[in-house]
């Protein structure tokens, strides 16, 4: 995973927490938790 | 606000997460998207009802236009503007979603033809910016992150160029707002063309993820056209985002040899800090549906999910774009941005259209 690193510590860059977000998302759907999302 | 726009992408990294700060932008966002979305099936609706002939106008150019007319026509409060940079971070959600429309034969399938023009796209793009910004005398660094920036992938890769070549401030505020203004103007010139030449929509989608800069632009101009064209528009720019890293490093490799940037270390941890991240996700995600991780409806939801992460980057391609601002940033950089744009619109399409008849897209 992409790191950057400063004062404050490791931090994961907005990419990252993009393709985690988008992969949770999926996840939801697949394990149900979100179905039939509308357009 | 062109100098915000500059600023903000390179802000947005270093500056703490502070979730209750991006509120009321996103909630903003989503306003604006939805009244876009509202505005389409309410004039569709209404012209239905009276018998009237009336364009089916897209929920994208409705959440555009009135971001327009937010940010040019009314000032939109401080207190919004955190929320509505995120625009950027619901794209790279929404591309990451789109991969799970792309089985993985077509994403091989249109992605080889995508990185093959890609290839030659970035080639001969690179060389006519550099031509032009020599001929009119931009500063060599100025002409290095324009050339980055209408090549490959405008903002996103100005602002990795400019630390990897030490580029001034000045000089990736004046090639990001030339990139923006540009791919405003492209919105609205490509599927003018596109439609009066009835291209389909691969080979309008082709041309928009070739042809326009940024990547939320790029996008939009697809989804403008049609909404497949818009998918293919996604992984033709994502092919493109994907050679960040290697046009970066070879800026960062020729400016240190000058002894105007800094040595580059190690090239492999370089390429990869370069890399979209978002790229390897819409692969994985494409990976997933190809083997039947997810039914057909939670397919369907996933692409609904990712209409939602682009209806929130529409309004925010509105939002942002200032066009007094943008033309404060003087001439000589646009012109240059501008014909150079214009030539690579010309080639890009000669490259689709070329494709098109070997490949039949």
């Amino acid at each position: 995973m992409s790191t950057e690193s400063n004062r404050q510590g490791f931090r994961l860059s907005l990419d990252t927490w993009a393709v985690i977000l988008a992969l949770a998302l999926a996840l939801a759907v697949r394990a149900n938790v979100l179905n039939k999302i509308p357009w | 606000m062109a100098t915000s726009i500059a600023v903000s992408p390179v802000a947005s990294e270093k500056a703490p997460l502070n979730v209750l700060r991006i509120v009321p932008g996103i909630l903003l966002l989503a306003v604006v998207g939805y009244a876009g979305k509202f505005l389409e099936k309410f004039l569709n609706t209404y012209a239905k009802t009276h018998h009237w002939t009336f364009p089916n106008i897209e929920y994208v150019l409705w959440a555009i236009v009135i971001g327009l007319v937010i940010s040019n026509f009314l000032t939109v409060p401080k207190i919004f503007q955190p929320g509505i940079d995120t625009y950027e971070f619901w794209l790279k959600v929404g591309i990451v979603l789109l991969g799970s429309r792309f089985v993985l034969a077509d994403m091989l399938k249109l992605g080889g033809i995508s990185l093959a023009l890609v290839v030659v796209e970035i080639s001969l793009s690179l060389l006519l910016m550099h031509a032009l910004g020599r001929a009119f005398k931009l500063t060599p660094k100025l002409t290095s992150l324009l050339a980055v920036g209408s090549s490959i992938c405008g903002v996103s890769a100005i602002i990795a160029a400019k630390g990897a070549i030490d580029a001034d401030d000045e000089d990736s505020t004046f090639a990001i707002a030339a990139i923006l203004a540009l791919g405003a103007l492209a919105l609205f010139t490509f599927p003018l063309i596109g439609h009066s030449l009835h291209l389909n929509d691969t080979v309008f989608g082709l041309w928009s993820g070739l042809g326009v800069d940024n990547t939320a632009e790029a996008t939009a101009t697809g989804a403008l056209y049609s909404d497949a064209a818009g998918k293919v528009a996604v992984l033709a720019k994502t092919a493109r985002n994907a050679m960040i890293g290697f046009v970066v490093l070879a800026y960062a490799i020729y400016w240190a040899k000058r002894g105007q940037a800094s040595t580059v270390g190690n090239k492999a941890a370089f390429l990869w800090n370069k890399f979209p991240k978002f790229v390897l996700g819409f692969l994985i995600m494409s990976l997933l549906v190809s083997f039947h991780a997810f039914n057909k409806d939670q397919v369907t939801s996933l692409a609904n999910l990712s209409r939602w992460a682009f209806l929130l980057t529409f309004a925010g391609v509105g939002l942002r774009t200032n066009f007094r601002q943008m033309s404060k940033q003087g001439l000589r950089p646009f012109v240059v941005g501008a014909l150079g744009e214009v030539l690579i619109a010309a080639l890009t399409f000669g490259l689709v259209v070329g494709a098109n008849r070997i490949w039949g897209l």
